[in-house]
């Protein structure tokens, strides 16, 4: 069966365009981007000419740019980004027209990707780190922000290497520090504007990635979710206001900018639900799993999953010709695509169509007909009893019981009512608002859920009767 | 049962002469990284991460220093180091293995490099070796799911990894020294 082209509105990649991927180049010829390559013109522009594009526009009217391209954060939860700008504090303009001071703003840029399957944002880290500091000074000036810290995973040791050579040669080249942005270039607002940016190292801990938990790890504290509102916007880290972007989200900038928000509009789809925001551009998608070609591919939103895994241009088949069995839409937990669910659109509205949490990071894991699927419940169980950070207690005891009774059936010593058990907890658990502060056992709730729904023959083949008395494996009454 | 009260380790802390926290890495955090954030509470990861960097671990006696350091208490600096994983507030040994335990790389054979590990160094996870070079850890995500399974050696990835590769990688670790 022939499949439509592979991003019909684009004539080549715009995140990869200096990082090969398929289907347009062999990944092996990758290599980190320097300053100097990185100012080369390009398809999209050469390097640092969108900024001084963004400089030459009043900050208002650059969000106003990515506001009506509709840019969607690429961290998972796909809120407007622009509309996020606008929740800073207004800023008074005297008559003169000289605008009042911002004062202290911050940009904290999650680069803290730790959700298992997804490995989008460390591409553009490792390869092309350029684009992402262009992408933060244009937001920085938009949002008059004078401060950015990159908050990147304590895994990523490499990256963080990579990411600090490329900060130095853009502080070497006048991009931040210094006398202002571009060299003290003069701005539409009025005189120079500086920007800091510093990288800021995590220590392993998911919760990070959440927005209020990443501000807690920048002030030095635990990684502890904060109660919303006050949102980060009004009153964020340090207490002031603050913004806080995804890597991929900001990557995007430059491109919006220098080809304007029109452009941006003609990629990707609108939603088909009334008042519902449409899902524009280019996504980083990330296959891993049983599938021959696994990696990192830049897709128009809305290609299906058959096409992602099948196409031979992108993932080429599910690996040693097997069958499909399912694939966690993005992110484990966004929860499961069943079998049935292959032609599911890789776009925002994946999870009103599809019964999933959402479209996440647009990052599937696909398994093939020989996996385990109690087993895969339990490692997502594992993986949430693990990084709960015990501050509410739902998801600090439900995430751990949660585990045990999965552990207990995959090792053949559940029973009947165990089920029903894991599944009353999988529905309830956080799942009322204001029981839990974050969405971490939500996302926990999905996963299990889904599977257990879709897969139930599998766990009811590994349970005995409730009738039945079995050993105890798990818990207080362990061997 | 939680309510019977155990004796723990107490709060004494051990101490030497020598402070963990040198003069030298006083001034580069003083003069490069502490600037950087509005509150001096701030620089508290990067200054936990130059102890773990340097020692391996975090002893208690650097803990009171960088509260010292940061004019903060030496409570605030234990509630932080103690969150986060990365952090060993226990000696572990000369070289950290991390295998990754999440969901690609559990389905793609990290089952298969934890036991060879484990064969090649005679130890389970969460151990150390009795020369103290090796400690194996699984932890999750290390964010190479696309090419899975993936082991951290130090602040080595390793990707597509078969167990067959296990001991060479090991044996390269030890011959490129200590390395936190």
């Amino acid at each position: 069966m022939p499949f439509p082209p592979i991003n019909p509105n684009l004539s080549g990649p715009v995140l990869t365009q200096r990082i090969p991927c398929w289907p347009y180049a062999d990944p092996k010829g990758r290599h980190i981007v320097s300053y100097e390559e990185y100012t080369r013109p390009g398809p999209h522009g050469a390097g640092y000419e969108s900024l001084r594009k963004a400089i030459g526009m009043k900050p208002d009217a650059v969000t106003e740019e990515v506001k009506k391209s509709v840019l969607r954060g690429r961290g998972g939860a796909g809120f407007p980004t622009g509309l996020k700008w606008t929740f800073l504090p207004k800023l008074k303009t005297s008559e003169a027209g000289q605008e009042d001071d911002p004062g202290q703003r911050y940009l904290a840029i999650n680069a803290d990707e730790s959700e298992p399957g997804t490995f989008k944002d460390r591409l553009l880290m490792d390869f092309d780190p350029h684009l992402m500091l262009e992408g933060i000074a244009i937001c920085c000036y938009a949002c008059r922000i004078k401060t950015a810290y990159i908050f990147i995973r304590g895994e990523y040791h490499h990256q963080a290497k990579v990411l600090e050579n490329a900060l130095r040669e853009a502080y070497a080249n006048g991009i931040f520090g210094g006398n202002g942005l571009l060299n003290g270039a003069n701005t539409a607002r009025g005189g120079a504007f500086k920007v800091d940016c510093y990288v800021h190292r995590g220590a392993g801990a998911y919760i990070c990635g959440e927005e209020t938990g990443l501000l807690e790890a920048l002030e030095g504290k635990r990684g502890w979710p904060r109660i919303k509102p006050p949102f980060p916007a009004i009153k964020g880290l340090f207490g002031k206001p603050t913004i806080i972007n995804n890597v991929e989200t900001l990557a995007h900038l430059p491109s919006i900018i220098h080809h304007g928000a029109e452009w941006f509009m003609k990629q990707g789809k609108v939603s088909t639900f009334p008042n519902t925001p449409p899902s524009h551009g280019t996504k980083l998608m990330g296959v891993s799993g049983h599938v021959n070609r696994p990696g990192v591919f830049e897709l128009e939103l809305g290609i299906t999953l058959r096409q992602l895994i099948e196409d031979p241009g992108l993932c080429a088949g599910m690996r040693n010709g097997k069958k499909f069995k399912g694939a966690i839409a993005g992110g484990i937990s966004m929860g499961i695509l069943g079998p049935d669910q292959m032609d599911a659109e890789m776009d925002f509205d994946i999870g009103r169509k599809n019964n999933v949490l959402g479209l996440g990071t647009a990052c599937p894991t696909v398994f093939d007909e020989d996996t385990d699927m109690v087993a895969v419940a339990r490692n997502i169980a594992r993986f949430f009893k693990h990084e709960s950070c015990g501050q509410c207690t739902p998801c600090r005891e439900g995430s751990g019981w949660l585990y045990q009774l999965l552990t207990r059936i995959e090792g053949g010593d559940g029973r009947t009512k165990d089920l029903d058990l894991a599944l009353e907890i999988a529905t309830s658990m956080g799942s009322m608002p204001g029981t839990t502060i974050c969405g971490l056992a939500d996302g926990n709730n999905w996963a299990v859920r889904t599977i257990m729904n879709k897969y139930r023959s599998e766990f009811e083949k590994r349970v005995k009767p409730t009738s039945v008395a079995v050993k105890m494996t798990v818990g207080a009454g362990a061997r | 049962m939680p309510w019977i009260s155990k004796n723990s380790a107490g709060n004494a802390v051990e101490k030497r002469a020598e402070p963990y926290l040198t003069p030298q890495m006083r001034s580069h955090l003083s003069q490069h990284i502490v600037p950087r954030y509005e509150q001096k509470m701030g620089a508290l990861l990067p200054c936990l991460h130059e102890i773990q960097h340097a020692y391996g671990w975090i002893p208690g006696q650097a803990m009171l220093e960088i509260a010292e350091f940061l004019a903060i208490k030496p409570a605030e600096v234990i509630d932080t180091a103690s969150f986060y994983e990365e952090y060993w507030l226990k000696r572990k040994g000369k070289h950290l293995v991390s295998v990754c335990r999440s969901i690609a790389c559990e389905f793609c054979g990290q089952p298969g490099i934890t036991q060879a590990v484990k064969d090649a160094l005679g130890i389970d996870v969460g151990e150390t070796t009795d020369d103290n070079e090796f400690t194996l850890i699984e932890l999750e995500c290390l964010g190479s799911c696309g090419s899975a399974p993936a082991i951290l050696i130090d602040e080595t990835l390793h990707e597509n990894v078969k167990p067959e590769q296990i001991a060479g990688l090991l044996d390269a670790a030890r011959k490129a020294g200590a390395h936190h």
